[in-house]
């Protein structure tokens, strides 16, 4: 097991420095000059020329690859345009944020999801299935930043119960990670319930029944469980999907975190922030992925790592 | 509790660039002058200014007995350190270029400072009224380095409290400030980025105040019971500038049967209840500057007259049709895609075919302003925002024949009497004799019609009934210093 994560860990490396290549050539191909736009309006020439400077645009593209590599080596994403602050700190300041809206969010969509999936996968083709089955696509075919309004407009303006923006409390936490796990809740549910429905259809469940073994045994220990593997793959590729969700859900819900960091530092060209924060996503990422390869070992005995 | 579309960029009072920074500074840093709402230009804290006959050296007195948040004292000393910082290249100031003709400041005594420029320069004052260019900490700034952006320390109304990043900068009353105090205890500014959330945290009462309301949802919030929708007018003026020197646009002719075509009034929106793209929050550009702005006076519409058009187009030798190519911007302005589309539907109603080319914004002003931009740019819609409440600032950098691209005069415009006149009223120092020579240059301009004139933007903003006092300047700040909460 120890060997294996050891080998996933070292893996990952690549993946690092590729997604690094690939955000430093995408940033560079979006068309527009950072400086102009970091200057703003009223700027002259000879202050865009001392910002594309600072920003080292004015070196030829190769030595930027170089010493941005260079100072990623160390951990250094270099400082923000626009603020002039490091961009890890800049990054520290709002991942907690991101983080914690993240896992709420996951844990709306694993309850909901996996809940309602085996609420539908008892009864297939009734009504309640039905019914759970329309709330799961609707849940799946809302946009955020509109289904985002309308929580806002109906749980914070018209009943007042959560604020409708900002961190602070536990309360604040609720709407976006609702809106946010929705989606994936949608997805997840849809995945339990037929995964469900192949194992309730297996001989050993049968034989369960047969046994006389209460119904609640069945589903939890002997049909859950087996139900379980592919459900977890799909939480795990829906964290990807929280994580960028997280980009609109931030914006929506002036939540200050590390997407919306991206979004205004795709919108000024703040470089470095872009850079930093797609890198910091993809690690992250990375590692929820390896998180979901052991799980799989912890669900099924039957899988080993060597 | 006031909700802007953007976070704090830096809190060094120097460095930003960004109107919504500018509206947190201006609680907790203080300039030697002030720009009223009303456009005038009075002392803050200088008490009074001389210039000398030749409009080179200006002798500032400042007033005494005040303290920055930290207890260092204000005096000639400060005020000298923070303007060489401005004019400091290292330091990066944005707005350096409003006081960069300076080549000498001195602490002549306690409270006199005396500024020498290389050449006549008649907007000094009304340029070091804008905040880049106002007096912090010096003690702050030389102990914090480059911290110094997350704690700014100024003489101001509000000290600096927390910023929280990407979410909220919080401000308390400065209880020893030195003139009347401000009455509320405390100020925040939160960053609320999606304008429907804005909207609706606003309705919902968790803030008081939300900026740039979208105009679709004006004539809604109207009816909202506890709220209340300001319409203050901008500084703002957009426009579409004409490339000038390349065909068709090298033709007065041309350039004014467009001005002719175009139905500003069908763009603003001037009839009730009110309609089309801007809802009747703008107002129709009758000068290349907004009214509001020292220097300013109304000159001319061109009022619609598609008759009067298609006459000079025939005139010009375009009696068959015309098309060319229009760039604009989306996202930037009020509503600006859908004001261009809008043109472009206006324009066809008398045989002009204007092909739109849609740019995000920061792909946009590389465009209009590179090096390509004479032989590629036929029209392109921009919006200047007149800050420093000066003619020269609206007219100079937009219609002088030395400030083509990469600077700002995107319609490569050129006129000899204007260039002169536009450098007159840099160098005269009597503001009477400089209004007359504005006035003047403006009515060339807009007989030239470099520009298809638009509109001057409004600020829409969203206001909780209970809230008194709240200014909404035209430079586009929010000025909570004399604001109050109705209980």
């Amino acid at each position: 097991m120890w060997s294996y994560i050891a080998k996933r860990l070292l893996l990952a490396v690549p993946v690092i420095i590729g997604v690094a290549f690939i955000v430093f050539a995408m940033v560079r191909l979006i068309p527009g000059d950072p400086a102009m736009v970091i200057a703003g309006q009223a700027a002259t020439p000879e202050y865009i020329a001392a910002i594309r400077e600072d920003m080292g645009l004015d070196r030829p593209l190769l030595v930027q690859f170089g010493l941005y590599f260079k100072n990623l080596a160390v951990g250094d994403l270099g400082r923000s345009i626009r603020s002039k602050a490091p961009v890890t700190e800049e990054i520290w300041a709002r991942l907690p944020n991101t983080f914690r809206l993240a896992t709420a969010s996951m844990l709306v969509a694993a309850s909901v999801g996996v809940g309602a999936g085996i609420v539908s996968a008892i009864r297939p083709y009734s009504l309640l299935d039905a019914a759970v089955m329309v709330a799961a696509l609707a849940g799946l075919s809302m946009p955020i930043f509109w289904s985002g309004l309308m929580m806002i407009l109906v749980f914070s303006v018209i009943l007042g119960w959560f604020p409708a923006f900002g961190t602070g409390s536990l309360a604040h936490l609720v709407l976006p990670s609702v809106t946010l796990g929705m989606t994936s809740a949608a997805i997840i549910a849809r995945m339990t319930r037929s995964s469900m429905l192949e194992v309730l259809r297996t001989d050993y469940i049968r034989t369960a029944r047969a046994k006389g073994q209460v119904e609640r045994v069945v589903i939890g220990s002997h049909a859950f469980r087996n139900a379980l593997i592919p459900v977890i793959t799909v939480i795990g590729l829906q964290t990807g999907t929280l994580l960028s969700g997280a980009v609109l859900t931030e914006s929506v819900f002036a939540w200050p975190g590390v997407g919306r960091l991206l979004v205004e530092g795709i919108l000024t060209r703040d470089y470095p922030v872009v850079q930093g924060s797609v890198l910091v996503v993809a690690f992250v990422f990375v590692f929820v992925n390896l998180a979901v390869d052991i799980l799989y070992a912890v669900a099924d005995p039957r899988i080993h790592y060597t | 509790m006031i909700a802007q579309g953007t976070d704090a960029t830096t809190l060094d009072g120097h460095l930003y660039t960004d109107s919504p920074t500018a509206s947190i500074m201006e609680h907790m840093i203080e300039t030697l002058f002030s720009f009223e709402p009303d456009g005038r230009i009075v002392p803050k804290l200088a008490t009074s200014y001389t210039a000398s006959a030749d409009g080179r050296t200006w002798t500032i007195k400042l007033r005494s007995g005040i303290r920055f948040h930290d207890g260092t004292p204000f005096n000639a000393e400060a005020v000298k350190f923070n303007l060489d910082r401005v004019l400091d290249p290292a330091t990066r100031a944005a707005f350096r270029f409003l006081i960069d003709r300076v080549t000498e400041v001195t602490a002549v005594d306690d409270t006199t400072v005396r500024i020498v420029t290389n050449a006549p320069f008649a907007p000094m004052i009304a340029h070091l009224a804008h905040s880049g260019t106002g007096i912090q900490s010096p003690t702050a700034i030389r102990r914090l380095g480059a911290d110094y952006s997350r704690s700014p320390v100024g003489t101001g109304l509000f000290k600096f409290r927390e910023w929280v990043r990407g979410d909220r900068v919080v401000m308390t009353r400065n209880d020893d400030y030195w003139g009347e105090k401000a009455y509320l205890d405390e100020v925040t500014f939160r960053a609320i980025p999606e304008d429907g959330t804005r909207v609706l945290a606003l309705e919902g009462g968790a803030v008081h105040v939300a900026v740039r309301v979208p105009p679709r949802d004006i004539e809604r919030l109207e009816k909202v019971a506890g709220i209340r929708v300001d319409n203050t007018s901008s500084l703002r003026t957009i426009f579409v500038a004409f490339n000038t020197q390349r065909p068709p646009f090298n033709d007065k002719r041309v350039r004014q049967a467009i001005n002719y075509a175009v139905n500003k009034r069908a763009i603003v929106g001037t009839s009730s209840p009110p309609t089309g793209a801007l809802a009747g929050t703008a107002r129709i550009s009758d000068a290349p500057i907004a009214p509001n702005v020292q220097g300013y006076t109304s000159t001319m519409t061109y009022e619609w007259d598609m008759d009067k058009a298609k006459a000079l187009l025939a005139e010009a030798g375009h009696g068959r049709g015309l098309s060319f190519t229009m760039h604009h911007p989306t996202g930037r302005y009020v509503r600006d895609a859908e004001i261009a589309a809008g043109i472009q539907a206006l324009l066809r109603r008398v045989g002009v075919e204007a092909r739109l080319v849609t740019m995000e914004f920061g792909t946009y002003v590389a465009t209009i302003r590179g090096p390509k931009a004479i032989d590629e740019i036929q029209m392109g819609m921009l919006g200047w925002g007149c800050i420093t409440g000066d003619a020269d600032y609206g007219l100079y950098a937009l219609f002088h024949s030395t400030q083509w691209p990469p600077n700002f005069n995107t319609a490569f415009y050129k006129n000899p009497r204007v260039d002169a006149l536009l450098d007159q009223g840099r160098t005269t120092m009597d503001q009477s004799a400089r209004d007359r020579i504005y006035k003047e240059a403006m009515k060339i301009i807009m007989d030239d019609a470099p520009w298809l004139f638009l509109h001057s933007e409004s600020q829409v903003t969203g206001v909780r009934a209970t809230v008194q006092g709240l200014i909404v300047h035209p430079t586009e700040r929010m000025v909570a210093h004399r604001a109050w909460i109705r209980r």
